[in-house]
């Protein structure tokens, strides 16, 4: 059985996922790519930057 | 495809002095039946300490440095190779740095159960099973996005309902009626306004918060700046608002961090710093660097992970809890900063004011912090200073404010800050939008990721659970015990349960025999391997079977050798009936017998290595080892003298207990000759002049001691010598098949697998 990454979880989901900002997966990926940032703060501004543009 | 195991040597590695060389062919499964103290368990051993890096059972004791083979050449190096179907094979040195690639790769692997160990995840506690499974499933690393995407969702809620206070103070000053404003009343009334003092209207609010539109119409007379700024100052006091304490959400945290769980969550940030420090740097020396005392890293580390998994469920309702104490220190903060924003202002202005209660010693943040109760009283008695605090400041703005004067001026004033105020509304009521459409969209993704979270594993276990229970059933049918399954016990444990005699039993400890619980414990180990194993194709079983009758051996037999065709299945026992059951049941497996084992020579088998090590001696002669390929050849020599003495029945004198798997070389060759007079006199001057050398090489060429005290001897003697130890083996060889010429029959009429060659030869003419 594929066990997914935390990664694949969440862009799997976001998949599912009804309108969402067209770009938002792309971005989280690229975001979770980084590991060398505050996750959760990098977060909070993709979904501030996604609602605000 | 997973990998299978093709071929495993150990060197110098537990109670192997030498070398040792386990064949597996092509990925087959293998029995290996030996007594206790064979050395059988040293094939489990390598194989998990080739693929995690320890042996468990050694690392719990402190007792990593036992992998070697005690007794040893102190230079002599401890080496596992293991060759696989794939590209997990290697070679590992004791001591050698390894990479932790390859046991990341395999962390959540399932692929060993020993018989000592079985039913250890049986008798985990709940979060001690929970734990496991998270290892397994990888569930760690989605839980810790989890609580990101729960933290970047709180830091929203809380701005946005920092943005939401913002718009109602603006609503408020903008409408006598309370929150309620709309733009049109907004413009409505600044319109009339205008009209009263002859300014031109501005036609929508948009104008109004250009810059030139204001400048037109108020213009920027004399006082107009310090009138407005009065103004604004009037406005802020008037729109300020009663800070509220909940006393509800005070007396749940206080209630929740006073009670016997509290106490745990108090050490929880101890042992999350010590993890912290675990993660950061290994203990030097095995002591702890604060008491002194020896410790095992990697014991402590699981203590420090059980500790934490504890913490767990009292960490959520602390969260449950913290969030609404958290939103009062918010609202006590920002009505703290309001009020030194207007008390800073008028001192600005030269106006008396008195100065802004000081907040309570002890920041409700501290008490959270440190998962202390808060003093209610004492931010009752600080609200009630606030708001005196607010009296005095509204009759300082009854005594400033402008109304009273009556001049164009300063309703000129008034006007420029109600723009500036309708300004700072429409900049926060954008505000307030982008941080609800932000949270929204945080909310949506976590929620659905939650969600998917307790959904997929809901899914899993109900496939484990079908596994183990079909396993289950074969170990033990027709008994009424079914339903066999994995079930979620609260937010972070996992349960076995059965149905027993028609009651739903969890844990199923209370009903179940031991061997019962072992056989759980097997169904659980095939299970976990068939579901989640995504690269090791192989299964190790190492004694396993002591707490089963003869029965359910037989069972157990059936099941491994007929249900796990796909899987390689590495079985020990030291249970000749099992041993034999699962030889007769599964025909095409491999079968190894370990006979005895001495602390010079080692484990023996019934497997003759002639061939490979007669590989491995030359092996080191083409790297210039010689008397390394001197003693892998005298080895050679003994063990293809022994097959064929033992194929031969070479009449040897009888010897009590395991001495005849170690006779003298020279009492081999005499039993050579002997079992050649008896059955094949003819191949005696064939034979013979290859068994004179070969004595004689013994003496010298292959003799360790003599190259000891020779210094370097010659390569080109030994390789001889190795040469007369290939053409001895190539006489008791079928050319055509490559099996042996006993391979059926007896010593008086034996032949090979394809009929070929016979034994005793037969003589042309």
């Amino acid at each position: 059985m594929h066990r997914p990454s935390a990664e694949e979880f969440l862009l799997t989901l976001l998949e599912t996922l009804d309108e969402l900002p067209p770009d938002l997966a792309a971005r989280v990926a690229a975001l979770l790519k980084n590991d060398h940032v505050d996750r959760a703060a990098a977060l909070r501004q993709l979904f501030e930057d996604v609602t605000g543009e | 495809m997973n990998e299978k195991l093709h071929r495993l040597v150990m060197h110098a590695f537990r109670g192997i002095p030498s070398e040792m060389t386990v064949d597996f062919g092509d990925g087959e499964s293998t029995v290996v039946y030996g007594d206790n103290g064979t050395g059988k368990s040293t094939i489990a051993d390598a194989l998990e300490w080739y693929f995690t890096g320890e042996i468990e059972l050694l690392s719990h004791e402190g007792r990593q440095h036992a992998v070697r083979y005690v007794g040893g050449d102190a230079d002599g190096i401890t080496s596992v190779e293991v060759l696989t179907s794939g590209t997990l094979g290697g070679k590992v040195l004791f001591e050698a740095e390894r990479t932790p690639d390859l046991f990341e790769a395999l962390r959540r692997e399932t692929f060993l159960l020993r018989g000592r160990t079985l039913a250890d995840f049986v008798n985990k506690t709940k979060t001690e099973k929970w734990k496991a499974l998270v290892d397994i499933l990888g569930l760690d690393a989605i839980e810790s996005l989890r609580e990101d995407l729960q933290r970047a969702r709180n830091d929203l809620r809380k701005a946005s309902k920092a943005v939401e206070e913002e718009v109602r103070v603006y609503r408020r000053a903008l409408s006598e009626t309370g929150d309620t404003v709309s733009e049109a009343t907004v413009l409505a009334n600044l319109q009339q306004i205008c009209g009263m003092l002859g300014v031109d209207p501005p036609q929508s609010l948009d104008q109004v918060v250009e810059p030139s539109w204001i400048t037109a119409a108020v213009g920027a007379s004399a006082g107009v700046s310090a009138s407005s700024d009065r103004e604004g100052l009037v406005a802020d006091i008037n729109a300020l608002a009663d800070p509220e304490l909940d006393k509800d959400a005070f007396a749940a945290w206080n209630k929740l961090v006073s009670s016997d769980r509290a106490r745990q969550l108090a050490r929880a940030s101890l042992v999350r710093e010590a993890k912290r420090l675990l993660e950061a740097q290994s203990i030097e020396g095995g002591r702890c660097p604060i008491c002194g005392q020896k410790v095992d890293q990697k014991v402590l580390a699981k203590k420090i992970e059980s500790a934490l998994v504890e913490m767990a469920d009292a960490a959520r309702d602390l969260e449950r809890f913290r969030d609404p104490i958290l939103e009062q220190a918010d609202v006590l903060e920002s009505a703290d900063e309001q009020r030194q924003s207007i008390y800073d202002r008028a001192k600005e202005l030269s106006l008396e004011i008195p100065p802004v209660p000081a907040p309570p010693d002890t920041p409700i943040r501290d008490q959270v912090e440190a998962t202390a109760p808060v003093a209610i009283d004492v931010f009752t008695s600080y609200l009630a200073d606030v708001r005196r605090w607010d009296k005095a400041a509204a009759k300082l703005a009854r005594q400033i404010s402008p109304a009273k004067q009556s001049t164009r001026d300063s309703q000129l004033v008034m006007l420029a800050a109600l723009c500036q105020q309708i300004k700072a509304w429409q900049q926060a009521e954008k505000k307030n939008v982008r941080a609800r459409r932000a949270l929204a969209l945080a909310e949506t993704v976590f929620d659905a990721y939650q969600q998917k979270q307790k959904e997929d594993l809901g899914s899993l276990l109900t496939q484990i659970s079908g596994r183990v229970a079909k396993i289950y059933s074969t170990l033990h049918p027709g008994e009424d015990l079914d339903a066999v399954s994995i079930e979620p016990w609260t937010a972070k444990g996992v349960e076995l349960a059965i149905n027993f005699y028609g009651s739903r039993q969890r844990p199923p400890h209370g009903v179940l025999s031991e061997s019962h619980l072992n056989s759980l414990a097997i169904a659980l180990f095939l299970a976990m391997a068939a579901t989640f194993n995504e690269k090791l194709g192989f299964l190790i079983l190492d004694d396993v079977i002591n707490s089963f009758d003869v029965e359910h051996r037989g069972r157990l037999a059936e099941l491994l050798a007929d249900g796990f065709t796909d899987w390689q299945l590495i079985v020990l026992t030291h249970d000749q009936q099992f041993f034999e059951h699962l030889s007769r049941r599964a025909p095409s497996w491999r079968k190894i017998e370990f006979t005895s084992w001495s602390h010079t020579s080692g484990p023996r088998t019934t497997k003759y290595e002639t061939s490979g090590r007669l590989a491995a001696a030359r092996e080191r002669l083409q790297s210039d080892d010689v008397q390394g390929a001197a003693t892998k050849g005298r080895r050679a020599l003994e063990e293809l003298l022994q097959e064929v003495c033992e194929a031969l029945w070479a009449p040897l004198p009888f010897r009590r207990g395991q001495a005849n798997d170690r006779r003298e070389i020279g009492e081999l060759f005499i039993g050579l000759r002997r079992a050649l007079k008896e059955h094949a006199k003819s191949q005696l001057p064939v034979v013979e002049p290859i068994v004179k050398h070969l004595e004689a090489d013994v003496g010298a060429t292959l003799n360790v001691a003599a190259h000891a005290s020779r210094g370097r001897s010659g390569a080109s003697e030994v390789k001889a010598a190795l040469d007369r130890i290939d053409a001895l083996d190539a006489l008791w060889s079928c050319p055509a098949c490559r099996t042996r010429v006993w391979h059926k029959g007896t010593p008086d009429a034996a032949r090979c697998r394809c009929g070929k060659s016979a034994f005793p030869p037969v003589v042309a003419g």
